[in-house]
């Protein structure tokens, strides 16, 4: 259905594609996946012709794209992007049938078109068919976005991303209507995606592509079972919902957006900080970098002076992890504690980063339902 | 009410005058800027000079570029349409061009991806996107077109500028309010006009995202 | 002969601009403190410049008569509107996390002001003051038929007696003159902005 031969692209000095050669069959629902930057949205985007490749073939159906009139290519094939881009100055009805309009589909079939594709996303056509997109919660708008790249039925849908920017519940319905409409449609599917839960759900092949070349391409099971390199394995730890939270540690939840000031500091500068971030405590440092403990606003308030350095305020001992420790202990600490975080050191007792209990929450949904965000 | 009976008629006379100074000359300038705006917007890497040069081109006085027409093309209409034509072009130029340009990448991707063809993209999802600056911009040429009509009067072909060049000259405050008064009005009037033309034209699903 | 009209000019304009921050700030911070006085104060400001500049001059002559007096009043009146619009605009566009952490910290409305919110607008409040510049300096062509003088002197007589060269020096000084100040207030306003970022 879909075939690249030996395709590169490069911008500038940099790789982009690097001699990528693979081959979709009819009715697959194919996920590229890989880290940013990999090439996947080139390769998406290279289908439509939205870019052109440097070197190398792509044909649908054995025939060269390079030798087909772009804009008649892309009415064969539906796209579908994660800003969405519902066309605001028209209606869900007017943005469902852009491109049947522009096949010269009758009137009447276009609605009839519209009515079905919307019934099957349970959205009633009386009800939203005159609505403006930006009446939609994003959610239905992306379900309209959806409907327009296959409303004029094309054997082809590509789809960028399409769920980025929803939320994980939206994006879980969403992902479980487009399993039901490849199923029932059995049009060739090709998806990006960062999420490997996404690809492990969605598809029938997942393509993992790292620095523009193809790192494994496999069904789902197969990469589970056996993935090919340490960057696959990694991607589907961090977003397996079966990991073994056994292996957590306390690395895994930390941030690592924290402030630390040396001893020496000024108290002055140190409440500029604080005021300026919009934090009430700071991590001290000794000269070499070890960590010493913390002072909050309300110390410095009792200290009373605002003259002088921050070592001459005694340190609060706050509580401490091994950045190896168990995920489970620093939690325990941490509930155990009246301190409002957990300070991770390094092995050298240099500070790694702090265990917040808002982190630790949006920490344990993540790895339970994927990437929050 | 004897100030009325004496200058009534000729006010009438005026003010049509001057109102088909303004609708002509806007209405050619918007027309031009219009062709213009979408051509620069296809060819933003020249844009980036030539609007600059153009706004050099907008200092120089109106009452010069009427004056020098006066001198090439003598006392006729055409003098003061082509005048305030050029000046009504400008605003709406640049708000064509910041219009189309402001239009977020991902809706003509996603015309492309529905392949339309350029023509398409243009007419049916950057234009209408485009309106609400558009309107904007020709919004402003309108006041100051009614503004600069005004000067009709100074190469002696009427309009509302007459009573207030010959109020000015007799020292007569009755003559000039009534010229800058109805000239005020129509400022306003056009411009609540544009603003209805807005409410007409601006496609519905714009209106809710401001 | 030339030099001093060109400096009249420049006076005119100058004073004018300066008048119409004085009042045109203080309407503008005005606008953005009082909900009821943002209406009226917007649209007062509007309707000045729908009044053709050379009726506003002529107006303004009946009461205090011909000269630079009138002029100038008639200039800040139609300068204004930029300057109170930018102001405005500016003061209401500072972003609101920094006027919440102002309140946050204790400080009246009027040290939020003028300590935070006037300095975060001002490049904005800037701008406005480079249109109304730029602006005065096209409408002040004008002062010569209210007894201002000015460029305009020149190119009225240039007209009046079809001399295209005394057109195009009268018209040449003032694009120069309106090219060199919104040259260097754009780049003075580019100073002010990578100041307050740093």
């Amino acid at each position: 259905m879909i075939r690249f031969e030996n395709v590169r692209k490069k911008y500038g000095d940099t790789v982009i594609l690097d001699n990528l050669s693979f081959n979709i069959e009819p009715g697959e629902f194919v996920v590229l996946i890989g880290p940013s930057g990999c090439g996947k949205t080139t390769t998406l985007k290279s289908i439509n012709r939205l870019i052109t490749p440097d070197q190398g073939k792509i044909f649908i159906d054995g025939q060269d794209i390079s030798e087909v009139n772009p804009v008649k290519l892309r009415r064969k094939i539906g796209y579908v992007i994660q800003q969405i881009g519902l066309f605001p100055n028209m209606t869900i009805e007017q943005n469902i049938g852009i491109v049947p309009k522009r096949l010269k589909y009758s009137k009447s079939k276009i609605k009839e078109i519209t009515r079905e594709l919307m019934e099957m996303v349970d959205m009633s056509f009386e009800d939203y068919a005159h609505k403006y997109p930006s009446e939609l919660s994003g959610g239905q708008q992306q379900r309209i976005g959806v409907l327009r790249a296959l409303a004029a039925s094309p054997p082809i849908v590509l789809m960028d991303e399409p769920f980025g920017a929803l939320d994980p519940l939206t994006r879980s319905t969403l992902q479980d209507e487009i399993v039901k409409l490849h199923k029932k449609l059995k049009k060739t599917i090709v998806f990006v995606t960062h999420d490997m839960n996404e690809a492990l759900d969605l598809a029938d092949k997942i393509i993992f592509m790292e620095k523009g070349e193809i790192v494994q391409m496999a069904t789902p099971d197969e990469m589970l079972a056996h993935p090919a390199s340490a960057l696959i394995r990694d991607f589907m730890r961090k977003s397996s919902s079966s990991a073994d939270s056994s292996d957590l540690t306390a690395a895994d939840f930390m941030k690592t957006k924290f402030f630390s000031v040396y001893k020496k500091r000024s108290i002055r500068e140190c409440t500029d900080l604080m005021a300026r971030q919009h934090i009430d405590s700071l991590l001290i440092k000794n000269d070499d970098n070890t960590y010493a403990g913390i002072v909050t606003i309300r110390a410095i308030k009792k200290h009373g002076k605002s003259s002088g350095s921050i070592g001459d305020i005694t340190p609060h001992v706050n509580i401490t992890s091994n950045i190896s420790e168990n995920a489970k202990e620093s939690f325990d600490k941490l509930y155990a504690t009246d301190d409002n975080y957990v300070v991770v050191l390094e092995d050298d007792n240099t500070i790694a980063g702090i265990i917040t209990k808002t982190g630790m929450a949006t920490a344990m949904a993540d790895t339970l339902w994927g990437d929050m965000q | 009410m004897s100030f009325f009976n004496t200058y009534g008629e000729r006010l009438i006379d005026a003010i049509q005058i001057h109102l088909f100074y303004v609708l002509s000359s806007v209405f050619i300038g918007f027309v031009i800027a219009l062709i213009l705006g979408i051509i620069l917007s296809r060819i933003p890497r020249y844009a980036n000079i030539i609007m600059p040069l153009l706004s050099i081109f907008q200092t120089i006085p109106g009452i010069v570029f009427i004056g020098v027409l006066f001198l090439y093309l003598g006392m006729i209409p055409a003098t003061v349409i082509i005048a305030l034509a050029v000046y009504a072009i400008f605003p709406v130029l640049k708000n064509t061009y910041t219009g189309l340009m402001d239009v977020k990448p991902e809706y003509i991707e996603a015309a492309k991806g529905c392949g339309m063809s350029p023509i398409q993209t243009l007419l049916e999802v950057e234009l209408p996107l485009a309106t609400p600056s558009i309107i904007t911009g020709l919004r402003m040429s309108t006041i100051y077109t009614v503004s600069w009509s005004v000067l009709a009067a100074m190469i002696g072909l009427g309009g509302l500028g007459e009573f207030i060049y010959i109020g000015i000259a007799s020292n007569n405050n009755a003559l000039i309010l009534l010229g800058a008064i109805p000239a005020a009005l129509m400022a306003i009037v056009l411009s609540l006009l544009i603003d209805g033309l807005r409410r007409l034209i601006v496609p519905k699903g714009l209106r809710s995202l401001k | 002969m030339n030099i001093s009209i060109i400096l009249e000019h420049f006076y005119l304009v100058f004073m004018s601009v300066l008048f119409s921050v004085v009042v045109g700030l203080p309407l503008g911070v005005l606008a953005y403190l009082n909900q009821t006085l943002q209406k009226i104060v917007l649209w007062v400001v509007e309707i000045l410049q729908t009044i053709p500049a050379l009726a506003l001059l002529g107006l303004i002559m009946i009461i205090f008569g011909a000269g630079k007096l009138t002029v100038i009043i008639g200039l800040v009146l139609y300068s204004l509107l930029p300057i109170v619009h930018n102001t405005f605009i500016g003061l209401e566009n500072v972003d609101s996390g920094i006027k919440e952490a102002g309140k946050g910290m204790g400080l009246t409305k009027y040290d939020r002001l003028i300590s935070v919110e006037i300095p975060l607008a001002f490049p904005m409040i800037f701008t406005g003051i480079r249109i109304a510049t730029v602006t005065t300096i096209g409408v002040a062509v004008f002062a010569t038929s209210v007894g201002g003088g000015g460029l305009g002197s020149i190119i009225n007589q240039g007209i009046r007696t079809q001399n295209m060269e005394l057109i195009i020096f009268g018209t040449l000084a003032l694009m120069i003159m309106a090219i060199f100040f919104d040259m260097l207030m754009i780049w003075v306003n580019g100073r002010l902005v990578k100041r307050s970022s740093n």
